[in-house]
């Protein structure tokens, strides 16, 4: 009967018009963020083939075998150049630097196309020899100094700082150790991958996410109030129970609203973006490196690790959002209402760390809210991530909101079924 | 055995009732007080929507509240105001109460089919509720009272939007409806109930006036109400020293309805005394708007 009853509560919200419009809505304008960030991205197969080819791992063998493959690329550039401009170039970039325009009519689009490649795969090359080079400059303490610095901590704030990029520092070095680093993936400076799906897509997805939920938990909640049932509904055989079975029905709705525009989303970009090959590359891959510092996560996980490790991250803090929001919608018992207060707290709980004072812990214990966690999606599990750089910082967040949010929804009910209602 | 034990509700410093003590077993019970008496009130408390400031109500010695699902289980409630999902079906609305109150699926569907005849609604069983009438939506309140063949059917003001036929089937309902049955009915319209009610309970002053037959709360102005002719001017200073219960027009003089206790004037013909007399004596200062 409970079954029956939440899917009757589910349905009031899944068959709401404004509920539908804006899935519809969020899906599309999700799609054509997908789409609209293609074009640009014609070579990305590059990274696929190279890792396809050679192997995910980037030693120096591999290298070799790939800089040999491209000698024989570079001579057909040049057998074909030699008959055209009677030229010879040493590398595929030095051809695109003397390329005028108007010779452009020279070559076949074909030509052009496969000499571009080449130039890709140089870029490439060029990026795998020096990882080295650029990680060892990489000085996580001095990485450190400078945070405190741009923070202007002081005190107590200070030192949990410098203390926790010592505990980077270690992960760094056991991350160049394990050389999950040398590993190829789209180049992060060229294509900003990682920022694409972990950053604007997931980003939108959890807004989109967080409206959605928020809306169609204070219709269900509120349902009965705001269509004047509540004295029909209230006094059947159910009784009050009824409201947890609107709380079951916010969870099996938030659920479907959550997988479908997640998985939808996720679905149509890995048919635009082909990733079949690097499944399997670490997230903290050289060349996932798109602004001052490379993306370096706490454990050692592939792309498809992280992302799974995200979805459940993503799926848990829904689930949350919709607790959350059924305890105000309980207590306020108006849906526009709830709205605006959910929208308060969440914007309040995000800006919390701004006014905390710069020398105490506090500063980072109000970095440990959902606002700030569901904000970051491109962060998660991520070692660099400013005043949030703690290891289990989702862990701690999730699961000390969980208990939140759960006690108060125990409160909330009791609190209802001792409830008049007129 | 439905028993209410010295309840009183307060709405923050303001009192609605007051020590009432009642007791319901089989039959139909009318609920019969002015507007603002505490009717609904006391509803809502054997509803357990609200919970009494003060007493207690007992179903078989057992507390209400403590009773829960299982009471719940038995009752059926029509608020006085009948809330429903506009772009629902009837059909769809009982379906989705059916559940609520716990009815397997397949016996709902019949049940519905067979309430949504009793109370003529069949041909608008699958219509969108929003375009129905106040009495359409009335009988859609009904039928979900009785959708569990509630043993306490309880019934806030049910007459309200209903025209005097569909107030006549009401009533011919209810007098099916009420073998091995306790019904309670609320009303402030004397004639819904002086027929079918086998006691009448009236509320005065937040406390408990009668509880009782008609014909014994009748007894109570027996040799006290009058008719007599008088003229229309005289009607300003007769209402003065009488307590009149209703006034006609009739072949240029008025004829009155009055209260009159002692000894009565040779011209006065003694009446025998309704329902409708006692509840306008003993309300006349609630009502005197309306009179
Ligand atoms: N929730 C409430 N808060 C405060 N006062 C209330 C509340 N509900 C009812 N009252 C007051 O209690 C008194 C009794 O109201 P109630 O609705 O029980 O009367 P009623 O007999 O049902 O009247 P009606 O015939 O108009 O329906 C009224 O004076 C009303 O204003
Ligand atoms: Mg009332």
């Amino acid at each position: 009967m409970a079954m029956r009853i939440s899917l009757y509560e589910s349905k009031k919200a899944l068959t709401s018009p404004i509920i539908l419009f804006l899935l519809v809505l969020f899906t599309v304008y999700n799609i054509f963020l997908i789409y609209n960030s293609s074009d640009f991205k014609k070579e990305l197969h590059i990274a696929n083939d190279i890792a396809k080819n050679y192997g995910l791992d980037i030693t120096d063998e591999s290298l070799l075998k790939l800089e040999n493959d491209m000698q024989e690329d570079l001579s057909y550039l040049n057998e074909i150049t030699s008959e055209k401009v009677g030229q010879t170039f040493t590398s595929s970039g030095e051809f695109f630097t003397n390329l005028r325009f108007e010779d452009q009519e020279t070559y076949t689009e074909e030509q052009l196309n496969s000499f571009y490649d080449l130039y890709v795969k140089e870029m490439y090359l060029g990026t795998a020899k020096g990882i080295d080079d650029s990680y060892n400059k990489i000085d996580i303490a001095t990485l450190g100094e400078d945070g405190i610095r741009s923070y202007g901590l002081t005190g107590s704030a200070a030192d949990t700082l410098r203390k926790q990029f010592e505990v980077f520092e270690d992960r760094f070095e056991q991350m160049k150790a394990n050389a999950e680093h040398k590993e190829w993936f789209f180049a992060g400076k060229m294509y900003f991958m990682h920022s694409l799906l972990f950053k604007s897509l997931f980003l939108s997805i959890i807004l989109e996410s967080i409206i959605l939920i928020v809306l169609s938990t204070a219709l269900i909640t509120n349902y009965e109030f705001e269509n004047r049932t509540q004295l029909v509904t209230f006094a059947t055989k159910r009784g009050r129970r009824l409201m947890g079975d609107k709380l079951s029905a916010s969870l099996i709705v938030s659920t479907f609203l959550s997988v479908f525009l997640l998985g939808s989303s996720l679905f149509i970009y890995f048919i635009v973006y082909d990733y079949s090959h690097l499944w399997g590359s670490s997230i903290s891959s050289a060349f996932n490196w798109e602004y001052q510092f490379p993306y370096v996560s706490w454990w050692d996980m592939s792309l498809l690790t992280f992302l799974i490790w995200s979805i459940a991250l993503f799926y848990a803090c829904m689930l949350l959002f919709a607790g959350a929001t059924f305890v105000i919608s309980v207590l306020i018992k108006n849906s526009y209402f709830t709205f605006f207060v959910f929208a308060a707290i969440f914007a309040i709980l995000f800006l919390l760390q701004g006014f905390m004072p710069k020398s105490s812990n506090l500063l980072f214990a109000a970095g440990f809210n959902l606002s700030s966690l569901a904000l970051n999606p491109h962060q998660w599990f991520m070692a660099s991530k400013g005043l949030l750089i703690f290891k289990y910082y989702e862990w701690i967040t999730v699961l000390v909101w969980m208990v939140f949010i759960t006690v108060f929804i125990i409160l909330v009910i009791k609190h209802f079924k001792k409830r008049e209602i007129v | 055995m439905l028993v209410i034990q010295d309840v009183s509700k307060n709405y923050g410093n303001f009192t609605a009732l007051k020590d009432i003590n009642l007791e319901f077993s089989a039959g139909v019970y009318g609920l019969l007080a002015p507007n603002g008496a505490g009717k609904t009130t006391l509803i809502k408390m054997l509803v357990t929507l609200i919970s009494p400031s003060k007493g207690e109500i007992l179903y078989n010695g057992t507390n209400i509240t403590n009773f829960d699902e299982e009471y719940r289980d038995i009752l059926g409630y029509l608020p006085q105001q009948f809330g429903y999902y506009k772009h629902y079906t009837p059909k769809k609305y009982l379906m989705y109460l059916a559940a609520l109150k716990g009815i397997d699926k397949k016996v709902a569907h019949d049940r519905i089919t067979e309430l949504l005849k009793k109370v003529a609604l069949s041909d608008v069983a699958n219509k969108k509720m929003r375009k129905f009438s106040g009495g359409m939506i009335q009988r859609v309140g009904i039928a979900q009272a009785l959708l569990n063949d509630p043993k306490i059917l309880i019934l806030d003001e049910p007459t309200a939007g209903l025209d005097p036929k569909e107030r006549a089937r009401f009533r011919q309902l209810l007098t099916e409806l009420s073998r091995e049955r306790l019904i309670i009915i609320s009303t402030h319209i004397v004639s819904d109930i002086e027929s079918i009610a086998n006691e009448v309970v009236m509320i005065k002053n937040q406390e408990l006036l009668y509880m009782d037959s008609v014909e014994n709360i009748c007894h109570t102005l027996e040799g006290s109400i009058y008719e007599t002719s008088i003229a229309n001017e005289e009607l300003e200073s007769f209402r003065k020293n009488h307590v009149l219960l209703s006034e006609k027009q009739e072949r240029g003089s008025m004829l009155v309805r009055f209260v009159h206790k002692g000894s009565p004037e040779p011209e006065w013909t003694l009446k025998s005394p309704h329902l409708e007399d006692v509840f306008l004596f003993e309300y006349r200062d609630d009502l005197s708007l309306d009179v």
